[in-house]
């Protein structure tokens, strides 16, 4: 039984990976991704981990697959075209070097399934969430913390990366994923009939698009 | 029979190689990331499985942490694909081969 799951799975994963490679249309690619996720978190239950599993459906195909197909359907993505490949003077040292990997992988695996590592039969609380949270909290606490500033950095990045600074004629099509704010937000002078925006992120950026002198402190209303 | 802890070390490997193979054929940059995700998630069934047959539980910390590199890598990797479709109108590597211009 468990073994017609693990294959049902694994090929499922497989078949949509080798989909993920093989289409052209980056939407249906993050969609066979999906597919790999949801499988890999089905092994994850029959593995006996399924805080694992839970995280994996709710980070990797929630959020973070989300994110993706956002960022596809915010860009517009065309169909890959194909082109001439340069390197295939390459294709036999590839051929090589993939039969050397191959026999590399099978060699590890030979070696581990000596290695006699037998599943668990009995109930094993290694997977639980108390577990998991016990071992996060006291032993592993270090790596945590800095797992935090990790994702602090990467908020940071994210933001001054895709932010956006021109000044916009009224009426004019703005680029989608820019910040537009009315222009009087920044600059009392103007009348508040004004319709004219900016496309911007942070006030030192707004000074500078609007010519403004450098002591002129936006944050403060009189 | 059950399964093994040599069928999760070789689908692990099956699924690591297709992404390998995907970032270098891919030329959109959107399905390059993917495949990368894709890597990531086979060494994450590695770790999941030595965890599980050891009953050690530091491999699935282990996939925490990856877990969270790979949101992080999301985040900022989305971040720096926006930016070059801006520049550049098109998300084929090729066009994007030269960093300054």
């Amino acid at each position: 039984m468990l073994v017609l799951l693990f294959i049902l799975f694994a090929g499922l994963a497989i078949g949509c990976a080798i989909a993920l490679v093989a289409q052209r249309n980056p939407l249906y690619s993050a969609i066979s991704l999906i597919g790999v996720f949801i499988s890999l978190a089905c092994l994850y239950v029959m593995l006996a981990a399924p805080f694992i599993a839970a995280v994996q459906v709710i980070v990797y195909a929630g959020a973070i697959m989300v994110l993706v197909v956002f960022v596809i359907m915010l860009l517009n993505v065309e169909q890959e075209e194909r082109r001439r490949s340069r390197l295939g003077f390459l294709v036999p040292a590839a051929v090589v070097l993939a039969a050397v990997l191959v026999a590399e992988a099978a060699f590890i695996i030979w070696f581990v399934d000596k290695s006699h590592a037998t599943p668990t039969q009995n109930i094993s609380d290694t997977g639980l969430t108390s577990s998991i949270g016990s071992a996060l909290f006291t032993k592993y606490l270090l790596p945590f913390e800095i797992t935090s500033i990790l994702l602090l950095m990467a908020i940071v990045g994210a933001m001054t990366l895709a932010r956006r600074i021109k000044e916009i004629p009224a009426g004019a099509a703005v680029v989608p994923g820019a910040q537009v704010l009315p222009l009087h937000m920044f600059d009392r002078s103007v009348p508040l009939s004004d319709t004219r925006g900016v496309e911007a992120y942070g006030t030192e950026e707004v000074a500078e698009v609007l010519d403004l002198p450098d002591d002129h402190d936006l944050t403060k209303r009189d | 029979m059950v399964p093994q802890l040599s069928w999760y070390l070789a689908l692990s490997a099956v699924l690591f190689t297709i992404g390998v193979v995907g970032v270098i054929i891919k030329r959109n940059i959107i399905a390059m990331f993917m495949c990368i995700e894709l890597m990531l998630n086979a060494v994450n069934l590695t770790f999941v499985a030595f965890s599980s047959f050891f009953q050690d539980v530091t491999g699935q910390l282990f996939v925490f942490i990856v877990m969270t590199v790979a949101a992080a890598e999301a985040a900022v990797g989305l971040g720096i694909i926006i930016a070059i479709f801006r520049n550049r109108e098109s998300l084929d590597v090729d066009d994007a081969s030269i960093l300054k211009f």
